[in-house]
């Protein structure tokens, strides 16, 4: 082991006096050579640097992002970042951009840098204003602050522990907590009455240093005790338009005593440790990504030595490693944690170079097993490649590839997938199966916007729609198949109930989506209460499954007409002819409000060509067209109002009256 | 690599500037992006390659260039790895 490392060592000198020397050629191939899979985050650099130097900077801008991923430290990721910035153009074009007001209380520059670095990492091209220091509450509750007048998107609240105003003990706890939590939920009340803007609070991080020792955690009156009722309660009382990043975990992970650094404080004004930017950065970048819709939806799942020791089809039922054994219940614990997972909303998918039966015998058979064929969407195991049959279990599911994410024992699969799925994301799993789980653990595009009912359906619905795909075939006619999928729909105006559910698909919706207006959570609550605004959800169920609430409009009466500004549906229920149901509503809606036209848009997206047509197909007539956004227009009045005979459709107000 | 051509390096990835080369004499008047902000990047980053820990006040103190470099001669455990 110690030769090895040595010559490793010395390798990595002779590249960097390559590089010294200008050979910058040479170079880059030796450090290439000793990167292996993920190079450590200091040769991604080099690469990074050798790359630019070369004239490659789509290179040069994949290593740079790469220093992300290799767990770089602060010195790393700084360099990455320079170079990111200097070759962003040739980078490939992020999925999202944002405007992004950082607003903090203490010096927040450097967490700037290590935020756009990470955000960019995950799709998102920010554009920053920074808050003067210190200045967070002025910009929050003055309606002509420069934050304000940035009109972000997002706003990140980055705050630490000195800013909780609580005494080092308190005689009436209850009350001073509630008085500080009341200080913050009234700036994000302030704030939210101007701006439709979402706020990513940090919570507090704690620091270690208890003066009642391990009694603090005993006394209610104790800072420590009142600062962790505060983080509580903040989080717990979070509405949707605020996301919280609870930085009390994070410096938990990564020891509270590196996350506070007093030098720096005292110095500089830094009240978390640069070493701990980068881990904060890329959380608060994974809850923005959530926020944004880009989080990711499916597992996919190898089976053998990633599920269990061994191989099914060489030792057989009796022969795998699952359970029993150290190593046994690595592989059990690790099913565990991904069943939690989809307990709470992730889809799970198996891909598996097996036969189908030997692969299923496990899961019915072998009494170690954790996860059960119940709790798969979609099973693939046949002889096709990987890429291949990650496709499968795309189109079967009906999402795209970059709703995916793949864990695989097998460094080759991981590159074959890497380089012809390069949507999908790839954990890269330890060659030791007791790390799987931390593994999965630091994975955080699974970050969940937002936590709902439908959620913990999910699985249950892409279950049901796999069947209802397999029913299709048998029916006779397109026809028939709808009627046999007994479908209904719910139609209600928005709730509060609902709000989240639909802030998370107006967030995240890209195919079937008219216009792509993002509106906020707050915007939304605001239609509701609009006299002029027709807005309404729907809800499909068919005799598969209750899909939940996969449809949103929101129409505003001008004159004569209803104008539909936001018109949008799950891709989990396309082809049910459930457009029609919602044309139907407007008619409805149009009527009831004496309007002769519903009018729409489509406003063209790299993601929404699917319903480009839609408008034409349901009957509209073209008004005008300018670089690509189309208008267009159904006489209700003249043509009579659509209705939908396959889908039978029950009214939240039918029901009141 | 020699200490300095190590240094070297932390300031060219600190100040994003691959141009940028280092004499015994260079302060922070004679680096543009060397203000107070730069300061603490470097310091920190100093800490982090060539493992040594700047006691409070020695953050501010290193007068140019050549100081900072014997402090490293004396204290730093080995070449700075990037």
């Amino acid at each position: 082991m110690a030769l090895a490392a040595r010559s490793t060592e010395e390798s990595l000198t002779e590249a960097d006096e390559l590089l010294r020397a200008g050979r910058v050629d040479e170079a880059a191939a030796a450090y290439g050579a000793l990167g292996g899979e993920l190079p450590s985050a200091a040769i991604c650099l080099r690469l990074a640097r050798c790359h630019e130097q070369l004239g490659e900077p789509r290179d040069a801008h994949r290593y740079a992002l790469a220093v992300v991923d290799a767990d770089g430290d602060f010195a790393s990721w700084q360099a990455a970042a320079a170079i990111a910035r200097r070759t962003a153009e040739s980078g490939d074009p992020p999925r999202r951009t944002a405007r992004l007001a950082l607003l903090g209380s203490y010096t927040t520059n450097q967490l700037a840098t290590m935020l756009w670095l990470a955000a960019l990492r995950v799709g998102v091209s920010l554009e920053l204003y920074e808050s003067p220091y210190g200045q967070y509450r002025q910009e929050l509750l003055d309606p002509s602050s420069p934050a304000q007048a940035f009109d972000p998107e997002l706003v990140v609240l980055a705050v630490h522990a000195g800013e909780l105003a609580l005494p080092p003990y308190s005689d009436d706890p209850e009350a001073d907590v509630a008085a500080e939590v009341e200080r913050w939920t009234s700036l994000w009340r302030t704030f939210g009455a101007r701006s439709g803007a979402t706020i990513v609070q940090h919570g507090f991080a704690l620091p270690p240093d208890a003066p009642f020792g391990h009694l603090g955690a005993t006394l209610p009156g104790s800072r420590q005790a009142m600062g962790q009722a505060v983080n509580s309660r903040l989080a717990a009382s979070s509405p949707p338009s605020v996301a919280f990043v609870d930085c009390d975990r994070l410096a938990a992970l990564v020891g509270k005593r590196r996350w506070f650094d007093a030098r720096y404080w005292h110095f500089a004004k830094q009240a978390v440790a640069l070493d701990a930017l980068p881990i904060l950065a890329r959380h608060t970048a994974a809850v923005i990504a959530a926020r944004l819709g880009l989080s990711r939806k499916c597992l996919v799942l190898d089976l053998d030595n990633t599920l269990w020791g061994g191989i099914v089809g060489e030792d057989g039922l009796d022969g795998i490693r699952l359970g029993e054994t150290p190593e046994g219940e690595a592989f059990q614990a690790f099913q565990e944690s991904i069943l939690a997972l989809e307990r709470r909303g992730i889809v799970l998918a198996v891909c598996s170079k097996n036969n189908d039966a030997d692969a299923r015998e496990v899961f019915e058979r072998h009494p170690a097993m954790r996860i059960g064929l119940d709790d798969v969407a979609v099973f693939v195991a046949d002889w096709r490649s990987k890429p291949e049959q990650l496709r499968t279990v795309a189109e079967t599911l009906d999402i795209g590839l970059e709703a995916l994410v793949f864990v695989d024992d097998n460094p080759a699969e991981r590159e074959a997938v890497r380089r012809l799925l390069p949507e999908v994301d790839v954990i890269l799993l330890p060659p030791e199966p007791s790390e799987y789980v931390g593994t999965l653990a630091d994975y955080l595009l699974f970050e969940p916007p937002s936590f709902t009912a439908d959620d913990e359906r999910r699985t249950e619905q892409y279950r049901g729609r796999r069947e209802a795909v397999a029913a299709a075939p048998s029916a006779d006619s397109i026809e028939d198949f709808y009627r046999s999928l007994e479908m209904q729909a719910r139609v209600s105006p928005f709730t509060d109930s609902d709000l989240p559910r639909i802030a998370q698909l107006v967030g995240k919706t890209n195919q079937f989506n008219l216009t792509t207006r993002r509106h906020s959570a707050a915007a939304l609550e605001a239609f509701a209460r609009d006299p002029e605004c027709v807005h309404l959800s729907f809800r499909l169920s068919d005799r598969f499954t209750d899909h939940g609430l996969i449809a949103v409009v929101a129409a505003f009466e001008g004159d004569d007409v209803l104008d539909v500004d936001t018109w949008l549906m799950s891709c989990r229920v396309i082809g049910r002819t459930l457009e029609e149901t919602v044309l139907q509503e407007l008619c409805g809606a149009a009527l009831a409000r004496a309007c002769s036209a519903v009018e729409g848009t489509y406003v063209p997206s790299p993601k929404n060509e699917l319903v480009r047509d839609l408008f034409p197909r349901l009957g509209f007539q073209p008004l005008d067209e300018s670089e690509g956004t189309t208008r267009w227009r159904y006489d209700v009045a003249k043509n009579g109002a659509v209705v939908n005979d396959f889908i039978a459709t029950t009214r939240a107000d039918d029901a009141a009256a | 690599m020699p200490l300095h051509d190590d240094l070297e390096q932390v300031f060219r990835d600190v100040f994003a500037d691959d141009a940028l080369a280092l004499t015994d004499e260079t302060t922070a008047q004679d680096i543009a992006q060397w203000d107070s902000l730069g300061h603490v990047n470097l310091m920190f980053t100093i800490e982090e390659r060539f493992g040594v820990r700047f006691r409070g006040n020695e953050l501010a103190e290193f007068a140019n260039v050549g100081e900072l470099e014997r402090f490293l001669e004396e204290h730093a455990n080995g070449s700075g790895r990037a």
